[in-house]
């Protein structure tokens, strides 16, 4: 090749390169969809047109139809200042611009134009809440993957079908009086029932043998380990796609799949170093409560605990509820059953006390596996203590240590019983004692 | 030549009717036209142009973007795989970085609430945003590493040698202010990634020697963590807004200029010290300049920027999570031009591999020049007539690469060793726990090491063969080998580890300097070999540690000496 041909060669390809640049910048996803937008509307408007019966009408209409043609692409955005927020979610959702078009309805059928009414959007002023506020995903992208956030390190994807009432819980101190949020309310109540509670503490409120669940929605996904979450081959499980390591999902597994898989810890003490001991380290504690929850069940529980969030929004964005008043109960042991569940003794000893959860390596009986250790059973063991007994075993608790283990070198079992004497005292206990030696199956008596 | 005026084009007069007689129009003359005005020729001289020698010399003289060169060069200087453009290449990515990074501070604010919203606007909204900030990502990882590669080439040519050893200090220095350039850009966009690069950057200043306050001697000067130099580079105590600033007005204004300066010195330098060192043909001629070494230069820049122009469409550059200062990635890396450094980090104390031994390869890159004394080879590659030299310096190249490939693509979460193929999902085992020498034998190594690698070369006069000598390194080492089997029940893989980087140490540290180095004078062999161990040293202490899990040879935490 000669140094000419070189020459001319090598120009033309930065030419041909500056070109592809050119082209490629000018044909971004959001471009076509407002030129179908254009289309769509400029025959929707010269149907109506045709149609129109009055002067008046065809003037607007064709005044419309105008406007229409004339409308240039452009990215467009919905600014809200007090959260600093710009979310450009309409450039593709046209039509859905707060200003133009109030009522965020549109007669189009199609995905990125459809819109029918919805009274959240009229309550909730995009001027002051953007897009992405309730729906979360990714505001300033102008991409469909990008823009609604299943993409790598983008951790806040956007919320779907029933999981968006965890915006609601965001802000809403009264959700489960909301219309719409009955989702996020059942979510709650089943984590009433549940007894997370007992381990799980909401902002300082709530046990302590697990992690504080009131500011669960913002955990970093750098900070999960997502090794076991992805399908399962028979045992072993693999990871998700990176796109997918969201709160969300990892909330969701853990009410669908058996959490000692999801967090295997280390129960053999394999991960030591060559010729060290260390200790084991169980795997997670938590009960498997995906084989009694249903999907629905999963998905609500998950919607109301990704409104846990440390408080991102101005004040004035709250709606406060009136603290929950105590509620009087008629005999002691009706207060002892409220005690019971206030404090979330199921979530260990399972609903009214009839079915001790499991408790990795504890040793119930000579029968089980080391992985099927329980917690008591109430109604089993309750018959067995004199009242001051009782009392003194939920003051004092049963540190984890105390544990028979199924395994003598097997790590430590992660569930055990709290020192309540902090919480649970006076009337309470007095009633919670008196509930227990109610639901007691009947004793022998020698 | 402007007192014939320039003829206005006037309408002809239409003698025909012709109703689309439009008035006598061609380029040629158009441009004749244009060319011979005032405006044109107050511009550009020597016009028109004519394929005199008299008219290519001044072509280059009376331009002031080609003035740099000489007229004329010898014909060697044509040839591509003599400077492979290099040079010139470094300085037309420092161009096109300003160009790019000019326009990118139209779109970008230096601060922690904005500078991440700004690479997402680049990214989605700024038209050709994304292909700027693509363009000026790749340029620097492209300058980083052409740079280096034409401080191979200066080396392997000989071209540092007399009387162009100052210029070769000044292109070291430039170097380390590329490579600053680039960190200090890698901050800007207020990513997890570039919070973290940054981190583990500036940390290893507060190991530096009285002036950190995590080095050896800090309470000389009383320094703490708020007043140290790492307290100065980020303006606080950690990475955060303040860092930000620093960072952006370091590297777009501070750096660029004084590098910008050093890069006129540089050329000015290479211009004065001149290109004639090869040895001449017999009849040689000089050839001009233009359009010889320009076209070629022109070509050189094209495939360059053809390249970048490519890869910037191609390929997005890396943006993760939003930086947050509370949430540290594991593992966390430098910038991969550091990263051989973060991996000398596992192997010594943070003011060592941070500090002491980056600080001694520049020293020791500025003393080649003085050192070498060797008055051959210049103007061209040989191995034969430089073998210690290219031997040496080739393999501290290499092993710097080795270093970052080792960093880049070894390690991961913990810093634990994970083959490239092994996925990070699946947890590795903590590494075997580490032991150190005890005191009696550090200092008897270390003393050893010192004293015999000091004074062998000198003292063992005449040739040694280096067939025999390795023979007899075989032997030694299978009987060491045997040893730590029998003795120490130590897996092959660990005794092959300790075995290839002692040898590499025998035959670097011992054999080359013995043959090549031992009749230089006493100073600049005290200096040479001096830094030549050292480097064998940290290449040793690798094996000690990857394949004996070594700790230190010598601990003497009391003087913060823990080699």
């Amino acid at each position: 090749m000669t140094k000419r041909q070189l020459f001319y060669g090598l120009n033309f390809l930065i030419l041909g390169l500056s070109v592809w640049a050119v082209v490629r910048d000018n044909t971004r996803e959001w471009k076509d969809y407002q030129t179908e937008f254009k289309r769509l509307e400029v025959s929707r408007l010269k149907d109506a047109l045709s149609n129109a019966a009055t002067d008046a009408e065809k003037e607007s209409l064709g005044a419309a139809l105008q406007a229409a043609k004339r409308q240039g692409k452009a990215i467009r955005q919905v600014l809200a200042n007090d959260l600093g927020k710009a979310d450009r979610c309409v450039t593709c959702h046209v039509g859905l611009d707060p200003y133009a078009n109030p009522g965020l309805s549109t007669p189009y059928t199609e995905h990125p134009y459809k819109a029918s009414e919805v009274p959240e959007h009229k309550s909730h002023n995009l001027t002051k809440f953007a897009c992405t506020s309730c729906h979360m995903g990714q505001g300033l992208a102008t991409t469909v993957e990008d823009a609604h956030g299943r993409v790598a390190h983008w951790e806040e994807p956007m919320l779907t079908g029933p999981s968006i009432q965890a915006a609601c819980v965001r802000c809403h101190g009264d959700f489960k009086t909301l219309k719409g949020a009955e989702t996020a309310k059942r979510g709650k109540e089943l984590i009433d029932r549940l007894g997370c509670v007992g381990c799980h503490s909401f902002n300082g409120v709530g046990g302590e043998i697990s992690v504080d669940l009131g500011d669960i929605a913002d955990k970093p996904t750098s900070r999960i380990d997502w090794s076991h979450t992805g399908e399962c081959h028979g045992e072993h499980c693999g990871a998700l796609e990176k796109r997918d390591w969201n709160v969300k999902n990892w909330i969701e597994l853990h009410f669908t799949r058996d959490p000692i898989v999801l967090v295997p810890g280390d129960p053999e003490a394999k991960q030591c170093a060559p010729k060290t001991k260390c200790e084991p380290v169980s795997p997670s504690g938590m009960p498997p409560f995906y084989k009694e929850l249903s999907k629905e069940d999963a998905v609500a529980i998950t919607a109301y605990l990704m409104g846990q969030t440390a408080n991102k929004y101005p004040s004035d964005y709250f709606v406060y509820a009136a603290p929950a008043k105590e509620p009087a109960f008629a005999n002691p042991t009706a207060h002892g059953q409220y005690v019971f569940q206030k404090y979330g003794c199921a979530g260990c000893h399972g609903e009214g006390g009839k079915e001790g959860r499991r408790n990795y390596n504890a040793k119930a009986n000579d029968q089980t596996k080391m992985e099927e250790g329980l917690e008591p059973t109430l109604t089993k063991v309750v018959g067995n203590y004199t009242r001051e007994e009782l009392r003194k075993k939920i003051h004092d608790g049963v540190p984890a240590s105390a544990i028979a283990k199924f395994k003598e070198d097997g790590p430590m079992p992660p569930l055990y019983m709290p020192k309540w004497n902090e919480k649970i005292k006076g009337q309470e206990l007095e009633d919670l004692i008196t509930y227990l030696f109610s639901i007691a199956e009947k004793q022998e008596v020698w | 030549m402007s007192d014939t005026p320039a003829p206005t084009p006037s309408p002809a007069p239409a003698p025909a009717p012709k109703p689309a007689a439009a008035p006598q129009f061609s380029v040629d003359t158009l441009i004749k036209e244009a060319t011979n005005g005032q405006i044109w020729k107050s511009m550009f001289r020597n016009w028109p142009w004519q394929d005199t020698a008299r008219h290519r010399a001044r072509h280059i003289v009376d331009n002031v973007w080609l003035h740099l060169h000489p007229t004329k060069v010898r014909p060697r200087a044509l040839e591509t795989t003599f400077t492979w453009g290099l040079g010139g290449l470094s300085f037309l990515l420092y161009l096109l970085l300003t160009i790019t990074g000019v326009l990118l501070m139209f779109y970008y604010r230096p601060t922690v609430e904005l500078a991440y919203q700004d690479m997402k606007d680049l990214q989605f909204a700024v038209s050709f945003g994304i292909f700027l900030r693509n363009n000026h990502r790749w340029c620097a990882h492209a300058m980083v590493t052409i740079v280096i590669l034409h401080m191979v080439r200066v080396f392997l040519t000989g071209s540092y040698k007399k009387p162009r050893e100052f210029n070769w200090g000044v292109g070291v220095i430039l170097l380390t202010l590329t490579l600053f350039l680039s960190f200090t850009g890698y901050l800007l966009p207020w990513d997890q990634l570039a919070i973290w690069a940054v981190t583990v950057g500036t940390n290893m200043a507060a190991a530096t020697p009285f002036l950190g306050n995590e080095g050896p001697f800090a309470n000389l000067l009383g320094m703490k963590i708020n007043n140290d130099v790492r307290f100065v580079l980020l303006g606080g105590t950690t990475v955060g807004a303040n860092t930000l600033l620093r960072f952006y007005v370091m590297h777009c204004v501070l750096v660029p200029l004084v590098t910008g300066a050093l890069i006129m010195l540089h050329f000015w330098r290479v211009r004065k010290d001149t290109f004639s060192a090869a040895p001449r043909q017999p009849d040689e001629e000089k050839v001009d300049v233009w359009p010889h070494l320009v076209v070629r230069e022109y070509i050189a820049a094209a495939i360059c920027v053809a390249f970048v122009w490519f890869v910037s469409v191609a390929f997005d550059a890396p943006l993760e999570e939003l930086a947050n200062p509370n949430v540290t990635p594991n593992p966390s890396k430098a910038p991969w031009y550091f990263l051989g450094l973060q991996e000398l980090l596992v192997y010594f104390d943070p003011w060592i591999a941070g500090v002491l031994i980056p600080g001694l390869i520049i020293k020791g890159l500025c003393a080649i020049p003085y050192l070498d004394t060797n008055p051959k080879g210049v103007g061209y590659y040989t191995w034969k007539e430089r073998p210690f030299a290219n031997a040496i310096f080739m393999f501290g190249i290499v092993m710097w690469f080795v270093l970052i490939y080792i960093g880049t693509y070894c390690r991961g979460p913990n810093y634990f060793w994970y083959w490239p193929w092994e996925s990070w999902l699946i947890h590795k085992p903590a590494p075997p726990p580490t032991w150190s020498f005890p005191l009696w034998l550090g200092v008897l190594s270390i003393a050893g090491y010192a004293g015999l690698g000091m004074a062998l070369p000198k003292l063992i006069k005449g040739e040694i063969d280096w067939k025999k000598a390795n023979w007899g390194f075989g032997v030694f080492f299978l009987v060491l080998a045997a040893a730590m089997k029998i003795g120490g029940d130590i897996e092959a893989w660990r005794i092959i580890v300790v075995g290839a980087l002692l040898w590499m140490t025998f035959l670097f540290g011992f054999l080359y300097p013995q043959r090549y180095l031992k009749d230089i004078d006493f100073m600049r062999y005290q200096i040479a070999q001096s830094l030549n161990l050292m480097m064998m040293a940290v290449l040793l202490k690798m094996g000690l540690r990857l394949g004996l899990d070594v700790k230190y040879v010598l601990e003497l935490p009391q003087f913060n000496l823990n080699i």
